[in-house]
């Protein structure tokens, strides 16, 4: 089963993720987590996948689908230390062409 | 390819049993001589073939099996997943990497398919379902 620790820094909302992001568990807890914090006019949101392992289609998908809801409240979904299957699936996908990704985490609370 | 050992698994189109599926593809794959990086490529093809069974091909009903052979041989891992559905065209399927579709939030399957294992093979019999064979070959710096 997939962890989601949540911080704040300033505006943003850090998601430590850990585990796998994969169908019927990860990409279910990720849309639960991502729903509250948008619901609380949380919309500047980091998401920490250094110790997530995989994702599957599902989990990718979650992930556009978080980072659409996101702008669609005005704010932004960013990825923090993604790591190797989870780097080597935003490479496949192009992704890491969508989305905007940071090796450290100061670096990334700045760019909001 | 000539099996060594296998494994065979039908499960019924419950997305909460791609996992059971997923560890055996991984844990056959080693036993054909992957390393852990590319068992996991090869249990990941697995997953994505499972899961198109599960709901495309089956329509998530859980009357409906997906039946799955997982083998090691000399020569690397192969598998097929057969689902109870009418088929589709795999070439039909639009490109999720096409800048206008990366950001599709389903779709990505057969990408991922295709890019973890090396032979990607579709075949469907009227009133049998449709099947698909995936193969990764072994290569010098997977020999265990």
């Amino acid at each position: 089963m997939m962890k989601a620790g949540l911080r704040h820094a300033g505006e943003v909302a850090v998601l430590d993720l850990a585990g796998k992001i994969t169908i019927g568990e990860g990409d279910v807890v990720l849309r639960d987590k991502v729903h509250e914090l948008l619901d609380a006019g949380k919309n500047k949101i980091l998401l920490n996948l250094q110790a997530v392992t995989y994702m599957d289609s599902a989990g990718i998908g979650e992930l556009v689908a978080c980072y659409k809801r996101a702008r669609e409240k005005g704010g932004a979904v960013r990825l923090l230390n993604p790591s190797g299957k989870v780097f080597d699936l935003l490479q496949l996908t192009k992704l890491e062409q969508v989305f905007d990704t940071f090796r450290d985490e100061s670096e990334a609370l700045k760019s909001f | 390819m000539a099996a060594e050992t296998s494994v065979q698994i039908a499960i019924a189109s419950d997305v909460r049993l791609v996992d059971v599926v997923h560890g055996a593809a991984e844990r056959v794959a080693e036993i054909a001589g992957f390393a852990e990086e590319d068992a996991l490529s090869a249990a990941l093809a697995v997953r994505e073939a499972v899961i198109n069974a599960v709901k495309h091909g089956n329509g998530c009903d859980p009357a409906l099996s997906v039946d799955v052979v997982l083998e090691a041989g000399r020569e690397g891992f192969r598998a097929t997943v057969r689902d109870r559905g009418r088929g589709f065209d795999p070439g039909a399927a639009p490109d999720p990497t096409a800048e206008g579709n990366r950001l599709r939030t389903h779709g990505r399957g057969l990408l991922l398919i295709r890019a973890f294992v090396d032979e990607v093979r579709f075949r469907y019999a009227e009133g049998q379902g449709m099947e698909v064979e995936l193969i990764k070959k072994r290569r010098a710096e997977s020999a265990a």
